[in-house]
């Protein structure tokens, strides 16, 4: 392997320790940052660096040196494409927005219910995404919501996170007996806040913009009260629980007493929900059409400051790639979901570092070393080999989001036509 | 010369010169339409009606209209057509375009849809109705039937009455009745009347605040039960709590109050029989000039169909 030596760069988190382990090559790429604890602010000159004459040098002047991002809620599939292509594109997607590892949702394509679905997934992500991709295994068979999924055979395929992907918790008595059952294998559920009868039929936030497209609005009540129950019964159950795409203020008011109280939680944010609102939606735009709808801004400010104060342990994309013609229907009839992933980073740095909203150290909480303890312990785990890469960034760079750098090759993204700031490269070999 | 507004998909999207323009449109065609006369504005043009839910007056008076205007008329008939086999309504619109339509007159169950079309063809198109947003021929008709009546509209206070959340009525008629400098408030079932902060309409719950309010004329919607997937309200109050009752109608008579209806009407649920022959119903005048409003509204779009120009 040939070392690559990257000189004047800055450690973006300045000043921060973080108790992270990096992936082995990186040890190489900068040895001052060691294969443990990162404490110094600067990378050190390369002055100080021992460079072998033949060495190749990266010279990272005005860029930043972080941690890359770890996703811990995102859909590969893509509606009409196969599901080789989709994992290359969402790969290729997910590495251009600067996020090396995702937490895959099960999709109706990739059932994570059975050890065959894990094992084919498991084999087109190894020959063919630029990310890694961990599955989280089906609550329910077929996430019908009826029937538990055969969770010992999934832990011993390595899953430790179960989730239905958002779908609505219909049937809470099989929830609860879940709860119970994963307790004792030590697997995490993430489950979504909802009441499904209250929000059935509904499709954005009850509001001005409600009132004037003549919509069904979704009471953002219906998701506190579906938090409240699922870590009720979590707690009940001794299970830990991870909240997925909160978003309402009292959401995540609930998350903190929870919290405050013991209980064994960590919860999640779309990223979506910290940067638009349901004006968005203007004249039925269904790009801003999502589950669970875009709120106020309270709610955007609220969530911004559960993250910054570790309330919300992870930002995550909560990419749903929708087929070009899918949402191109009307507002009720599209189907929901958005994609950030393409230009992740970009986006988090244009529209929350960079107006002081965010810092780096949060950034990093946020979208790294949380979703990572969270979703992939083992890449934490001292005795693991594996490790998580660094990436660069460059702020100064600029970037308008265009179908050409869309490599996911789905529109259904606000961002169409805007110009970012920042660049992203990974890996850094 | 500016151009006129291709389709008519909300009372918003028009200019307070739009609205005049039609409105005074829908008197010239009055006397046209009075005296059993046509009128040559769409001679050699192509209309079409697309009705996915069901409608008689709405879509008989659009035809209507346009035959008056010597247009062709086109009837597609959604519960015998490939829609019921699983066409999407993108589909549907590619196949009608090819048939060279100049106007599609479009009602949908799901708000939006006109928007959709509008986007896609180059036909004009007119919202005749879609979930629960916009209904603006209805609109215009209600405005013109009013300025009949009273003549400029600044200052006067129109009450509207019954499911406002599920009424696209509501909307479009409290716009261009705003619009025009008339003061609008609605009244009815706690859980079927929005927010006065989501609305900017003030929000009454019983007939004694609207008595208090001095309201011109009561606009009374219809319950519309086909769109209540759980029941909102106990529906054996609903006459006694929200409706025109024989008690309350002498007292709209003694205040010289007007009441108006889009229809269909459901007797002894919003109005007791009696209110139906009341002599300051505007409710067959709605129908009446329906008509009007919709000829003159057909002949102030301007399509970007190139084919007859």
């Amino acid at each position: 392997m040939t070392n690559t030596y990257i000189r004047n760069a800055t450690w973006a988190p300045t000043g921060e320790q973080f108790d992270i382990r990096l992936a082995p090559g990186h040890s190489q790429v900068v040895p001052e940052l060691g294969n443990l604890t990162i404490s110094d602010a600067e990378v050190r000159p390369a002055g100080q660096l021992n460079i072998p004459p033949q060495a190749r040098v990266i010279d990272a002047t005005g860029k930043l040196i972080l941690p890359a991002l770890f996703d811990m809620h995102a859909k590969v599939e893509i509606e009409g494409r196969s599901k080789r292509e989709s994992v290359t594109r969402t790969g290729q997607a997910a590495v251009q927005g600067g996020v090396w590892a995702l937490l895959v949702q099960p999709t109706s394509g990739f059932m994570f219910d059975n050890s065959a679905a894990l094992d084919s997934f498991r084999e087109a992500v190894g020959q063919r995404s630029a990310a890694e991709m961990i599955p989280a295994g089906c609550i329910s068979q077929g996430m019908k919501g009826e029937q538990q999924a055969p969770y010992n055979t999934l832990s011993a395929r390595g899953i430790t996170i179960l989730s239905d992907a958002g779908e609505r918790p219909g049937n809470l008595l099989m929830m609860h007996r879940a709860m119970k059952y994963v307790a004792e294998l030590d697997m995490t559920l993430a489950i979504r806040g909802d009441v499904p009868s209250i929000t059935a039929n509904t499709c954005i936030h009850p509001g001005t913009t409600s009132y004037n497209l003549g919509l069904h609005g979704t009471p953002a009540c219906a998701e506190e009260i579906g938090i409240e129950i699922i870590v009720r019964l979590a707690q009940d159950a001794g299970c830990r629980l991870h909240v997925q795409t909160v978003s309402t203020a009292e959401g995540v008011e609930i998350i903190r007493r929870a919290k405050a109280a013991g209980a064994r939680i960590t919860a999640e944010v779309a990223l979506h929900h910290l940067l638009f609102t349901h004006e968005n939606v203007g004249e039925y735009d269904t790009n801003y059409k999502t589950m669970p709808p875009l709120r106020d801004k309270a709610d955007t400010e609220a969530l911004l400051a559960g993250v910054k104060d570790g309330t919300i342990d992870c930002i995550v994309s909560d990419h749903t790639p929708c087929p070009p013609f899918a949402k191109k229907q009307d507002f009720p009839t599209a189907p929901q979901g958005m994609c950030l992933l393409d230009h992740y980073l970009p986006t988090l740095y244009t529209h929350l570092i960079k107006p002081g909203k965010l810092t780096w150290a949060e950034l990093v909480r946020a979208c790294c070393v949380n979703p990572c303890s969270i979703a992939a312990p083992d890449v934490m785990n001292p005795e693991e080999a594996e490790g998580m890469p660094l990436l660069m960034f460059d702020p100064a760079a600029t970037t308008t989001v265009s179908e050409a750098n869309l490599p996911c090759g789905t529109l259904n993204t606000p961002l169409l036509g805007q110009t970012l700031c920042g660049s992203v490269t990974l890996p850094l070999q | 010369m500016s151009t006129t507004p291709k389709d008519l998909l909300t009372i918003d999207a028009l200019s307070d010169a739009d609205i005049r323009s039609i409105l005074k449109g829908a008197a010239e065609m009055k006397q046209v339409f009075c005296s059993g006369k046509t009128h040559p504005a769409l001679a050699g043009k192509s209309v079409l009606t697309l009705f996915y839910e069901p409608s008689t007056r709405t879509r008989s008076s659009f035809e209507l209209a346009a035959r008056r205007l010597q247009a062709d008329v086109t009837t597609f008939s959604v519960a015998t057509s490939s829609v019921v086999k699983g066409e999407s309504v993108h589909d549907t619109i590619d196949t009608l375009m090819s048939m060279h339509m100049d106007y599609i007159i479009v009602r949908h169950k799901n708000s939006g849809i006109p928007a959709v079309i509008g986007r896609h063809a180059k036909a004009s198109v007119i919202n005749a109705g879609d979930g629960a947003h916009a209904h603006p021929s209805q609109a215009f008709l209600d405005a013109f039937t009013l300025q009949e009546k009273y003549g400029e509209l600044s200052g006067k206070r129109v009450v509207i009455i019954g499911d406002i959340l599920h009424s696209r009525v509501a909307r479009s008629t409290s716009t261009i009745l705003k619009r025009l400098g008339a003061e609008v408030a609605y009244m009815g079932p706690g859980p079927l009347v929005p927010l006065q902060k989501h609305t900017g309409i003030p929000r009454f719950t019983n007939w004694d605040a609207i008595f208090d309010w001095k309201p011109d004329v009561i606009y009374l919607l219809r319950v519309q039960n086909e769109r209540m997937d759980t029941p909102y309200f106990p529906s054996a109050d609903y006459h006694q709590a929200f409706g025109v009752t024989e008690e309350r109608l002498k007292r709209i008579d003694a205040l010289d109050l007007s009441i108006m209806h889009p229809g269909p009407v459901n007797r002894g649920v919003e109005l007791c029989d009696s209110a139906m022959e009341y002599r300051n119903s505007l409710i067959c005048n709605q129908v009446e000039n329906g008509v009007a409003a919709r000829m003159s509204i057909l002949s102030y779009l301007t399509p970007r169909t190139q084919h007859n120009d």
